[in-house]
């Protein structure tokens, strides 16, 4: 018994060993082009210091904006029944089925129907500026946020919410008290996941707020004009610093709830 | 929360609003990726000069022309190529007459020191060797690649050892330091970009058909026609020549006349069938 559920547990490990193998290929691919003189050297340049924080400041923005809205409507979808539920449903996962490219392609074209004109003219622009990065990262990611957000919400057993309305909450007192709380792993996980998407974000990012260095060129619009030049040294520069800003965060954030427990 | 919201401001107060603080109007450029080093100097050295700040966003020509169109926005246009100012031309996006930057030479590109020993095109036929182009329907310098084996009677000799069409101008020449393919025919510019990776192996002169131009023309749409009248007058001084200079660009049409006397400057090739 024991030898077949530690065969069991090798089966299960393998894949793992094998994926974890395979990234860290993928991760010391770039050794052959880096260079500790120039990544020293490129992490002073103002550009790319505008880079870093642009990329940390729009991702955790567009995080922020997209989990607000999303944690609602997904409550809304797990919960709440209204007519043609199904259609919204399906309706929510259209970004995640268009490319980046063709959802930056549609906000463009968003800006320019009248009533992008009519915001235009009063001072209000998104393409091209700081707030079109965090438009284009969350319109990407909100409905990773959403369907997360939803299958976590599906999780937690409404009994308990009943029970709570039973002891006098009301329905928003027994979503902040009891929902939210049962629901707190799940949550974390789909800020997790949205950020990190938010952060290598590309296709749309580049489409709707362009390259423009020092103003709207985020860590990855800077891998691509690092690539157009055939400058592999600052490609690999920028890639090793999102790749360590990532980890960080992401293992930053996963560590705070077991350090609180 | 709440420390999230106070982190991003700080953040945004450290190193984006004095990005954003500029005073004077900016010029928002589309430019193709053929000039990015000099532009990008250029648009530094500009903006020390006369205060007034250069919002450069770079990519393919096509990516760059689409933007424009789709936004509304922009002041400037400086493709890759002379097809793409024509296609912006036809969309009725220009406004006045273009100015010339800055030639590109078709040549063929191999790794430093050359290790597979290629010194002429044929040598592009020889079993085994690995060639990328761009791709030619949508990028000019695929396009000029593929008139380039035409006329020279090699496309059915070189096209076996085609590896890669890439989607644009700057992927091709990213496809020799990252060790896809054994040579590229693109620009004798993208070996001066990256002299440590690469090097250009000049065609025959009688071999080059047709050569290329940098192009730089106000868009209609320019909300600020003065900073970019004033942007090209500055890439076409002195000053602003020698940057593409320094780049390894021809900027005087003798010089680059001297490496293809007979071929066409711009113009049109239309794309044979089966490409």
């Amino acid at each position: 018994m024991l030898r077949r559920d530690t065969i069991f547990k090798g089966a299960m490990l393998l894949p793992l060993v094998v994926l974890c193998g395979y990234f860290l290929l993928l991760v010391g691919s770039q050794s052959a082009f880096f260079s500790m003189t120039d990544f020293l050297e490129q992490i002073g340049q103002k550009d790319i210091r505008s880079a870093i924080a642009l990329s940390l400041i729009a991702a955790t923005a567009s995080t922020v904006i997209a989990v607000i809205i999303a944690i609602p409507a997904a409550y809304a979808l797990a919960r709440i029944d209204f007519p043609g539920k199904r259609l919204v449903d399906t309706f929510i996962d259209l970004p995640m089925v268009l490319t980046p490219i063709a959802l930056g392609t549609l906000i463009l074209m968003s800006w320019n129907t009248s009533i992008g004109r009519l915001l235009s003219d009063i001072g209000i622009t998104l393409p091209f500026t700081f707030a079109g990065i965090i438009l284009a990262q969350f319109t990407v990611v909100v409905a990773i946020s959403v369907r997360m957000l939803k299958a976590t919400f599906e999780q937690v057993d409404p009994r308990q919410e009943q029970v709570a309305r039973l002891l006098g909450c009301s329905a928003f007192e027994s979503f902040l008290h009891v929902t939210l709380p049962l629901a707190r792993r799940g949550i974390l996980a789909a800020i997790i996941l949205t950020w990190a998407r938010a952060i290598g974000e590309f296709g749309a990012t580049v489409m709707v707020a362009g390259t423009a260095r020092g103003q709207t060129a985020t860590l990855p619009s800077s891998i691509y004009l690092a690539m157009s030049m055939a400058d592999l040294p600052r490609a690999v520069t920028l890639v090793v610093i999102l790749i360590g800003i990532s980890l960080l965060v992401l293992f930053g954030v996963r560590m705070v709830p077991e350090s609180r427990g | 929360m709440l420390r999230i919201l106070a982190l991003l401001t700080i953040l945004f107060t450290i190193f984006i609003t004095p990005a954003l603080s500029a005073t004077a109007k900016p010029v928002v450029v589309f430019a193709g990726s053929a000039s990015q080093p000099p532009l990008v100097e250029a648009a530094k050295a500009f903006e020390e000069k006369f205060g007034i700040p250069i919002t450069l966003h770079q990519g393919g020509s096509g990516a760059m022309l689409s933007q424009v169109l789709l936004s509304g926005q922009g002041d400037l246009y400086i493709p890759g190529s002379p097809d793409y100012m024509d296609k912006a031309r036809e969309l009725d996006l220009i406004d006045g007459e273009e100015t010339n930057l800055a030639y590109l030479i078709p040549a063929i590109l191999v790794p430093k020191g050359n290790p597979l020993q290629i010194r002429t095109l044929q040598d592009l036929s020889r079993p085994g060797v690995r060639v990328g182009i761009a791709e030619p329907e949508s990028v000019c310098v695929g396009l000029y690649a593929v008139e380039i084996m035409q006329t020279n009677n090699l496309a059915d000799k070189i096209r076996p050892n085609l590896r890669g069409q890439v989607e644009s101008c700057a992927k091709a020449a990213a496809m020799l330091p990252l060790g896809t393919v054994d040579a590229v025919l693109g620009w004798r510019e993208f070996a001066t970009w990256n002299p440590q990776a690469m090097e250009a192996i000049l065609l025959k002169p009688e071999e080059i058909p047709r050569l290329a131009y940098i192009p730089a023309a106000r868009l209609r749409q320019a909300t600020n026609p003065e900073g970019a009248e004033a942007f090209v007058t500055y890439l076409k001084s002195e000053d602003g020549q020698a940057i593409f200079r320094k780049w390894g660009y021809f900027t005087a049409e003798e010089n680059a006349r001297m490496l293809a006397p007979s071929a066409r400057i711009g113009g049109t090739y239309n794309l044979p069938e089966g490409w």
